[in-house]
């Protein structure tokens, strides 16, 4: 026995030692890394029945990633425009919604993390509960509004600011709505924390100095914030990256998520290979792209998930 | 002065749009539960009813799926508990060099997208299961396990976090003292870290099954034969809503604003008992902390009371109340307005083809030509195209299509696309 696992047995003693190794092992490598190597390796074969897996036809092949790209073999177009297209669509509006709920988010936060008193606590309430309800619930309340005869659009027409009810569903903006307003909380939290423990008399100070209110947040609320502002935006972009419930219900007929062609892969075409390349890319991109923004705002990944 | 004042202001008006924004859809999600139309909608108000909570109880698959989630409820807070136990006991006894790669680990599926965890899960388990040469019914690709397991792989990690927290307090020195007092290394663990870790393992506990009962993502590739609530609800949104989600939103609402303020109104009684712990002698305690004490200057608690009062009420009165006669109301008159539409439409068909007619007449007499409204006319208007159109509208209810707009810019809001049909049924 190395000399290491023996410390380690010494100080927990044998039987909590091992349910605790146990437990870790089976959580890091069972539950985390083989099952995403699995998934790697699944995604580079054939889609086979299930009697000729194992056999000679499975070889490792490009032809999963190659069709994302290129689309089908002999197909007429030279790339896959769809799946790019809602590919590219899908990163981009999680950059917009994360962007948004930043906007919508900060203000919020820095007034919650520097003011004290119980109308606070009930904010905190308030701010908590919505997070509680179903996530498909929340779509579903999204969709009672921004319907073609829902609140909103009887408030736009009985105002008579539009003649005829506007198709938000079609245009994507309840889609939109939906994803910034089911990770709002993700985005506060982080930045609040952060923002909490900031001294009240360096914005005293800057402001004895003579900054105005947007200087101070430039020169001293947002570098102290930094941390928290990046993991808030870590976490929205990867879970609105990653969303399914929300392009599923609020999402317009013509338009799809990226996601929704995962899930079409596994489930309506039983393509499971192709399921787990597109996942894969997924997986792969959104990571890529956190890192390289991380590495352009010199934030450390140590200070993500604090 | 004067920005000072513009900036307190622009600070509530923006509060105001904030918390609009986050509790309004779920305020006018509730009070869609209570009105009559079948399709969830707060305009036109109709009748007050509680028919759509009585739907929801009579809904088997409704039932079946909280059954399955509280079931894998249960698994995945055992589960994800104690590995982020053992995660969190791990990561202040793994040696320096690797303890940033092993966080980044365990840290990882908070971050990793939940379709891939779904995905990943569904793939390696069944591959094992292939391997160990189990059929497609063995409990390794059964639905419960692959769901349990999905779920705990990343609900552990927001354990892991939460244990961690606590953990940082923690004297390493007890369980030394208990250690050379002779306790074994388990006695020790139960009769003093546990002790010690217990609220964190409970609120550790309800965040996990929180987590567990609303995830989405991960439980549409792994539930197999066992739809958790969440698969039965988002079925039910994508194919058709009705006000019965509604009736279970409201509900849920409810609970969780109930257990909101349980939880607020504890949190300020142990303050108080605390504040009144300082400065009181030990007779006096006992006269602070009586039933009165709990309600003066608790403000949750208070909420807490008027909630419950106002949910007996309602309740009380949903027993007695009948909304029949309310609702056979607002059809009636709903049949007057449809009748009275038809009228003017045939009118206004009869006006054209007259006119036509005229105009043909005028033209050459060229009767052959018989003109297609006044056939409609002939019918009664039964087969108008607008009529036709709102029946379709309400078979696919969940969309309502564009048949409703047209005629709501004719006739102003008052008539609902769906009410046509609604008479029909």
């Amino acid at each position: 026995m190395p000399g290491f696992l023996k410390e380690f047995f010494n100080r927990n003693g044998t039987l909590m030692g091992s349910l605790m190794l146990g437990l870790v092992l089976f959580w890091t490598v069972g539950l985390i890394i083989l099952p995403q190597l699995s998934m790697l390796d699944f995604s580079f074969r054939p889609n086979l029945p299930p009697p000729e897996i194992g056999g000679p036809k499975d070889v490792y092949t490009l032809e999963n990633y190659k069709y994302l790209i290129y689309g089908p073999e002999g197909g007429s177009q030279d790339y896959n425009a769809v799946d790019l297209k809602v590919f590219f669509r899908t990163l981009v509006a999680a950059v917009c919604v994360t962007i948004f709920n930043l906007i919508l988010c900060y203000p919020i936060a820095y007034y919650l993390g520097q003011n004290k008193g119980n109308h606070i606590r009930v904010f905190a309430l308030m701010l908590i509960i919505p997070y509680w309800i179903n996530e498909i619930l929340r779509a579903f309340a999204l969709r009672i509004i921004f319907g073609e005869s829902g609140v909103l659009n009887t408030l736009l027409v009985g105002s008579g600011i539009f003649d005829t009810p506007f198709d938000f569903i079609r245009n994507d903006i309840a889609l939109y709505a939906g994803l910034g307003y089911a990770y709002i909380l993700l985005m506060i939290f982080p930045i609040y924390n952060v923002i909490e423990s900031l001294d009240h008399n360096q914005i005293e100070a800057a402001r004895d100095l003579g900054a105005p209110w947007w200087r101070i947040h430039k020169r001293v609320v947002i570098p102290y914030a930094k941390p928290g502002i990046s993991s808030g935006c870590t976490m929205v972009f990867m879970l609105s990256a990653g969303a399914l419930a929300a392009p599923q219900i609020l999402g317009g007929p013509s338009s799809l998520w990226f996601t929704q062609l995962i899930y079409q892969q596994f489930n309506d075409n039983s393509d499971w290979p192709q399921g787990a390349a597109y996942a894969i890319v997924l997986l792969v991109t959104c990571i890529l792209l956190v890192l390289a923004l991380m590495r352009v705002f010199k934030v450390n990944m140590g200070d993500i998930g604090k | 002065m004067t920005t000072d004042k513009i900036i307190r202001v622009s600070i509530w008006v923006y509060l105001g749009i904030f918390f609009a924004y986050l509790l309004g859809p779920l305020i006018i999600m509730s009070a869609t539960a209570f009105n009559s139309p079948s399709f969830p909608r707060m305009t036109p108000w109709e009748c007050l009813t509680f028919n759509w909570f009585g739907e929801l109880f009579r809904d088997e698959r409704i039932l079946n799926g909280i059954w399955n989630s509280i079931l894998v409820g249960f698994g995945t807070v055992i589960l994800s508990v104690s590995m982020g136990l053992a995660g969190a006991l791990m990561l202040t006894q793994i040696w320096p060099k690797l303890r940033a790669t092993y966080y980044t680990i365990i840290i990882a599926p908070i971050l990793i997208p939940g379709v891939v965890l779904g995905i990943s899960t569904l793939v390696f388990w069944d591959r094992i299961n292939r391997m160990l040469g189990l059929g497609a019914d063995s409990f390794l690709s059964n639905g419960l396990f692959l769901t349990i397991i999905g779920q705990s792989t990343f609900i552990a990690s927001y354990c892991m976090l939460v244990l961690v927290a606590r953990l940082q307090r923690y004297d390493i020195a007890l369980t030394e003292a208990a250690l050379d007092l002779g306790a074994t290394h388990a006695q020790a663990f139960r009769k003093v870290l546990m002790p010690f870790m217990m609220p964190a393992i409970l609120s550790a506990a309800v965040l996990a099954f929180l987590a567990s009962f609303e995830n989405y993502n991960t439980t549409t590739f792994t539930f197999g034969e066992y739809p958790t609530l969440t698969i039965e609800l988002a079925q039910k949104v994508r194919y058709g809503i009705t006000p019965a989600i509604s009736a279970l939103a409201f509900m849920i609402v409810a609970l969780t604003v109930f257990f909101a303020l349980v939880n607020e109104a504890n949190i300020k009684r142990k303050k108080m008992v605390a504040e009144a712990r300082k400065d009181a002698t030990v007779g006096e305690l006992a006269g602070k902390i009586e039933v009165p004490g709990l309600i003066s200057r608790n403000p949750a608690a208070i909420a807490l009371i008027v909630l419950v009062i106002g949910v007996a009420t309602v309740t009380a009165s949903a027993m007695t109340y009948s909304p029949d006669q309310c609702i056979a109301d607002v059809q009636e008159q709903k049949r007057l307005e449809t009748e009275k539409r038809i009228q003017e439409l045939r009118d206004r068909r009869a006006k054209e083809a007259a006119e036509k007619a005229a105009a043909e007449g005028a033209e050459g007499g060229a009767t052959q030509t018989a003109p297609k409204p006044s056939n409609n006319s002939g019918f009664g208007g039964v087969f108008a195209p607008n009529t036709l159109q709102n029946e379709g509208a309400d078979d696919g209810a969940s969309d309502e299509g564009a048949a409703g707009s047209s005629n709501n810019s004719g006739f102003g809001n008052v008539f609902d696309p769906n009410a046509l049909g609604n008479d029909n049924n």
